[in-house]
This record gives C-alpha cells, structure tokens and sequence, in this order.
C-alpha cells in the first residue's frame, strides 16, 4: 500500500528520486568531526523557535498598553506558557550559540574559500536577518530593557548620511519608540523567521552543490565520502540529544538567566535605566561601537565589524588546504581572535570607564587589523610552507585526492558510480 | 576552541551577576505551602497597604494549597478572582511619597540580586546616630521601615523581623514564578529522559558507523 502510494505520487513528483539524491544518497565526506554538527543544530533551533514563537503569538498583545501583562499571562495563566516563552527566549541565545559556534568552525577550516564563497555569503545574510529577529523580539515584552534597548539602537540609524532623522522615524514608526514601533516590531518578527527559512533553502541548494567541506581541507573524492543517511543522520541526532540536554537544563533550571531583570519591569519613557546593554551576543558589536568617539564613525564600524566576515573568501591568500589545521600562523590568529572577541564582549558589558574604553579600543584596533593583516600574513606563511615543505601527511592526501579526481571519471562512465 | 566555548557559556550566564553592587545577604527561600501563607499573612499585614500584586490572584494562592479560610479572610469583599491590589490610590501614594510604590508580582525577578536583594533590603534599615532611618541596601528609599527593623534592638526582636522578612520574600518569590515547583519537576523528567535517549542514540551512531571502520 506504502509502495503504490510513493509510486502514485513519483509519477506526479520526484519524491523518491529526491530523498536519494539529498539524503540516503547524498555523498558526505567521511571524517567530518562534530564541528559539523553545528549547521543541524542551527536547523533544529530555527524550528523550535518558529513553533514555540507561533504558540506564543497566539496569547501575546502587541500592544503597549497590555504587552506586559500579556507576557504575564502566558507565563501564569497559559497552559505550559511559561515552557514556551522559556523555550523561546533561551532558544535565541541558543540559536546565537549554535550559530557562532558554526561560524568559527568556517573561519577555522577555511570552509569559507572557493568553491564555497556562496555558503559563506548566504550565511552571512541569514545571521544579518537572526540579529534583525532577535532585536525586534527582544522589544515585544515591552519591558525596561526592551524599550531602552531599542530606543538607543533605533537611534544609531541617525548616523545614515543626509536622511539620518526621517530613516529614524520611519524605523519608530513615531518620533520616539512607542505602540507603532512595538506593533511593526512585532509583524516583521513574525516575518523574518520565514525569511530565514527561504534563506536556509537557498543556503541548503548551495551546500548540497558544492557539498560538504571537511577537516582534511581537500574536496575528498567519491573514495572518502560515505551516503548522509544512515552515517550523519545517526551523528546528527546523536549531537542533537545532547545539544538538548544543554538547552532543557538552562530552559527547566536556569531560565531566569535569560532575561534580564530590569525587563521584569514595565517599560517606562520616564525612567532611563542606570545601565543598558544588550544581550550577550550583540556585546562585541556594541563595545565596537563604543570604542569609537565619533558616532557617525562608530555605527560604522559596528555595520563593518559584521559585514566584515564577508571579505574572507578574499583576504585569505593561503593555498594551504585545511584551514587553521596545516597552518601554524592562521591558527595562532584564530584563537587570538576568539579571545579578542571575549575581550569586546567583556568590555560591552561594563559600564564605559577610562579602563575599559582603553581596553576596548585595542581589542576593536585588533579586530579589524586581524582582516586587513590577512592577505599578507596569510601570503607569507603559504611561501613560508612551501619552503619548508607540507608535511608528509597532507602532501600524500592532496596527491591521493589528485589521482581519485582523474580516475573519478573513467569510474563514472564505467557506471560505477552515478 | 572547547575552552572558547567553555568561556562563552561560563560568560552568558555569570553576567548578570558582575552589576552587584550592595553586599547583599545571601538567602534560601523556604518553597513550602506554610512558609508561603505565613508570608502572604505578613504582607497583607505589612504591606498590602502601599503595595498592590495585580498579576497574582486569589485563586492562585487557593491553588497552590493555601488555607482557603485565610483567604477569605485576607480577600474580604473582592472575588476569589480578583488580583491582589492595594487598596492605596496612585495620587494618595503620590502624596504621600512622592512616587508611586511598585506592584511586587515580580519584584523578586526585578532586580539584581533577586531574594537576596529583597531580603536584605527589608532589614537593611537602621536608626542613624541622629535619629533618622535609613536603609544599607537602598539608602535614598521612600519606603518606610514596614517591619520595624530600625526600632527593633534586643536580638529576639530581629531575629522575629528576620523571620518575617523571609517568610514575605519566600512569598514573593513564589509570586513572582508560580509554576518554579512543576518546572523542576518536570525538569527532571525531561532531563533523565533526554540522558536515556541519546544514551541510545549513541549506540545507534556506533552500530550505524561500526559498518565501514
Ligand atoms: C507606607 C507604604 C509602604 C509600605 C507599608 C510598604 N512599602 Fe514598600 N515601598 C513603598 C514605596 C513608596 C516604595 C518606593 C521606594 C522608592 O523607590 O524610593 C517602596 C518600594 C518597595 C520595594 C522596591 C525597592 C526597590 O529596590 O526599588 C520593595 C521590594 C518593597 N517596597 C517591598 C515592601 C514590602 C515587602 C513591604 C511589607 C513588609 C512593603 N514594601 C511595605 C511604600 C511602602
């Protein structure tokens, strides 16, 4: 009956054809480590926030004057509420976890250079339009935070040349942040994530042309890769139990160390908090953005400091596979900037003193001259290898790499392999 | 990198704790059905007055287990539907203190510090050498000494202040996360199931994988 069924529908769709090539068939490098599993997890909390997000909007209000105390209801009175509103607000940091983490991974094997600039693009288009989500929700429980938070960050839009005032309105919606910020805040909330998803489609075709990128840094041949299913879809949920072990135990035992407590209190134009900050993952930007005297110059650098990523596929000169692995220098420059970015997160959290901005203003000159050092740096070790000579190891990969793509053909016309 | 993402955890959740500011005294809240009501019955007395808990109803208190005699009694005339609030109008507040006292439903979630802060703000008042009271914790509060700390100075009277105090912050944090119990509960359920799951799920990534090595 299952049979006549898929048959009937083959016949209409290319159901059958699909699921092998995407899935059951399709070829996956075979020593992938569980940095890989980062871009399954992203899947994962992407769906967990759209489900949980859709129930909550179903009891939320997005309107000043009842927001808060709608979220008090769901968190009360709702059946399960407080599971839900947990699950989603510790699902964003999560999601911000999973995808910084994935990014790293990128940055660390160089999966960012050809043939794969694509999905690099692609994916720095979807954490441009996560950090737009994040920030519109962030005002919906129209809480202290919520409301200073976006009132200084809409405000920064001032900095757009010639039209900086009207862009500002246009974003509020009013002159200062109010009901119309907070019911467009909530649409496009609603909105973005199902762009996501169309971006994730698009970030999905791309992999699944290019395929996989691995540690070994070389486009293993058919020799290496091994079908998706059952091998990575087994790892997959593997990772993904204990991913959710991490995320239940923060959304049953620490929820509370998700939201803020001055957003406990309703939001009040009249009353500045002592300290705003945003969430943990916007601080390296924000303390960007602080170390900069100028405001003009520091919105710009903060746009920069994200869009910056971007650029990778063209500051790397290397021609050394295997991203930081096979490259002492890189290496040294990836965990430097990791610990940079810690630094500017430290910093964005601090109130600014003296300290702190001095602090910061050498962690944000590092971080941009980490880019813009790149092209020679990255140029100086790949002679400096060269020189010295690969390592036994990787030059028996890359020359056995060489001879399974020549041989890669004759096997295909064989029919070996399809 | 493990140790980056060790840091960054470690990071996001230590946060919010760097702002403390006072030296707070540190407390556990009692989670019992007794040491609740006993805290409710302090704050109709203490401060029921000034302060309202409009997102905390009658019936919640029922539900939870509280003696519904006492309820009736501390509701009177308003419906076991009703919220807590104060019977203390906005200009009478404003009047009196020059600001308006904040409802407490999530006050213990409010700020920094949490139980601890509300805690010891309640007892961190005390009589100044020149026969004023002011507070350790807030010391420009507008809020009178409710519970009498400040007057209170043999050491069977504080300890009685302090007791109250801590029966009104178990209250309240209760107040301000009703469902805490059944969420741990059912947190550890979720847990030992989730443990279980990929327990079996890593034999089956094994006997998958034993396949080809
Ligand atoms: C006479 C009226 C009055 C009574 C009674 C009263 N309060 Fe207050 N309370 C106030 C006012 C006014 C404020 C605002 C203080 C300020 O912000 O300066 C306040 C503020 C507070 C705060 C917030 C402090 C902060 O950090 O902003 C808490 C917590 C609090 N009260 C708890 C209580 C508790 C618990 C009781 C009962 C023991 C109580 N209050 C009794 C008037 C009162």
């Amino acid at each position: 009956m299952a049979n006549k069924i898929i048959q009937w529908i083959d016949r209409r769709f290319p159901l059958t054809s699909f699921v092998k090539h995407e899935l059951t068939g399709y070829p996956t490098p075979r020593n992938l480590s569980y940095w890989w599993n980062f871009g399954f997890l992203a899947g994962i909390v992407l769906t967990l926030q759209v489900v949980t997000g859709i129930f909550l909007a179903m009891h939320y209000k997005p309107d000043a004057s009842v927001a808060f105390d709608s979220i008090q209801h769901i968190m009360r009175d709702v059946n399960y509420g407080w599971l839900l509103r947990f699950m989603h607000s510790t699902g964003a940091s999560a999601f911000f976890l999973v995808i910084y983490i994935h990014m790293a991974r990128t940055l660390y094997y160089g999966s960012y250079r050809a043939p794969r600039e694509l999905m690099w693009w692609t994916g720095q288009g979807l954490l441009l339009l996560l950090m737009a989500t994040a920030f519109m929700g962030y005002l919906l429980p129209w809480g202290q935070m919520s409301f200073w938070g976006a009132t200084v960050i809409t405000n920064l839009f001032r900095a757009t040349p010639f039209i900086g005032d009207q862009v500002v309105v246009w974003l509020r919606g009013d002159y200062a942040v109010g009901d119309d910020t907070l019911t467009r805040f909530f649409a496009l909330h609603y909105l973005f994530p199902f762009l996501i998803i169309a971006g994730v489609v698009v970030h999905l075709v791309a992999l699944h042309t290019v395929r996989s990128s691995n540690p070994s840094g070389i486009d293993l041949a058919d020799k290496d890769n091994i079908p998706f299913h059952p091998y990575f879809t087994s790892k997959d949920f593997f990772g993904l139990g204990v991913f959710l072990i991490a995320y239940f135990t923060v959304v049953f035992f620490f929820p509370h160390s998700m939201i803020e407590a001055e957003n406990n209190i309703p939001a009040n134009p009249m009353v500045t908090p002592n300290h705003i900050v945003p969430e943990w993952y916007f601080l390296p930007f924000y303390a960007i953005l602080r170390s900069v005297p100028n405001m003009v110059g520091g919105v710009a650098a903060m746009f920069l400091s994200v869009m910056i990523f971007a650029f990778m596929p063209f500051l790397d000169r290397s021609r050394i596979p295997g991203g930081a692995r096979y490259r002492p220098v890189y290496r040294v420059l990836f965990f430097i900037f990791m610990l940079d970015i810690l630094v500017l997160g430290y910093v964005g959290y601090y109130p600014p003193t003296s300290q702190t901005i001095a602090i910061g203003q050498v962690a944000t000159f590092y971080y941009f001259g980490s880019f813009l050092l790149l092209p020679f740096i990255s140029k100086a070790e790949d002679q400096w290898l060269f020189k010295k000579g690969l390592p036994p190891n990787i030059i028996a990969l890359i020359e056995s790499e060489a001879i399974e793509k020549r041989i890669l053909p004759q096997r295909r016309r064989r029919g070996d392999i399809t | 990198m493990n140790k980056f993402i060790a840091v960054l955890v470690l990071h996001c959740f230590i946060s919010p704790a760097w702002a403390e500011e006072a030296k707070l005294e540190k407390i556990q809240v009692d989670t019992s059905v007794l040491a609740v009501e006993r805290g409710v019955d302090t704050f109709m007395n203490a401060c029921h007055g000034c302060h309202s808990l409009k997102y905390v109803h009658y019936r919640d208190l029922a539900g939870f287990g509280v003696n519904k005699d006492k309820i009736s009694a501390w509701r009177g005339d308003s419906t076991l539907d009703a919220a807590m609030t104060s019977l203390m109008s906005d200009d009478a507040a404003m009047q009196s203190f020059g600001k308006i006292p904040p409802d407490l439903s999530m006050m213990t979630k409010a700020r920094e510090g949490g139980n601890s802060y509300l805690y010891s703000y309640l007892i961190g008042y005390y009589l100044t050498p020149e026969g004023m009271t002011s507070n350790h914790v807030f010391p420009e509060t507008k809020m009178p000494d409710a519970l009498g700390m400040s007057g209170a100075t043999d050491p069977a009277q504080r300890s009685e202040v302090q007791a109250k105090a801590h029966d009104i912050v178990s209250f309240l944090s209760w107040a301000a996360d009703p469902h805490e119990a059944e969420r741990l509960t059912l947190g550890y359920y979720v847990i030992g199931y989730l443990i279980i799951l990929t327990l079996l799920l890593y034999n089956v990534m094994l006997a998958v994988w034993s396949k080809i090595k």
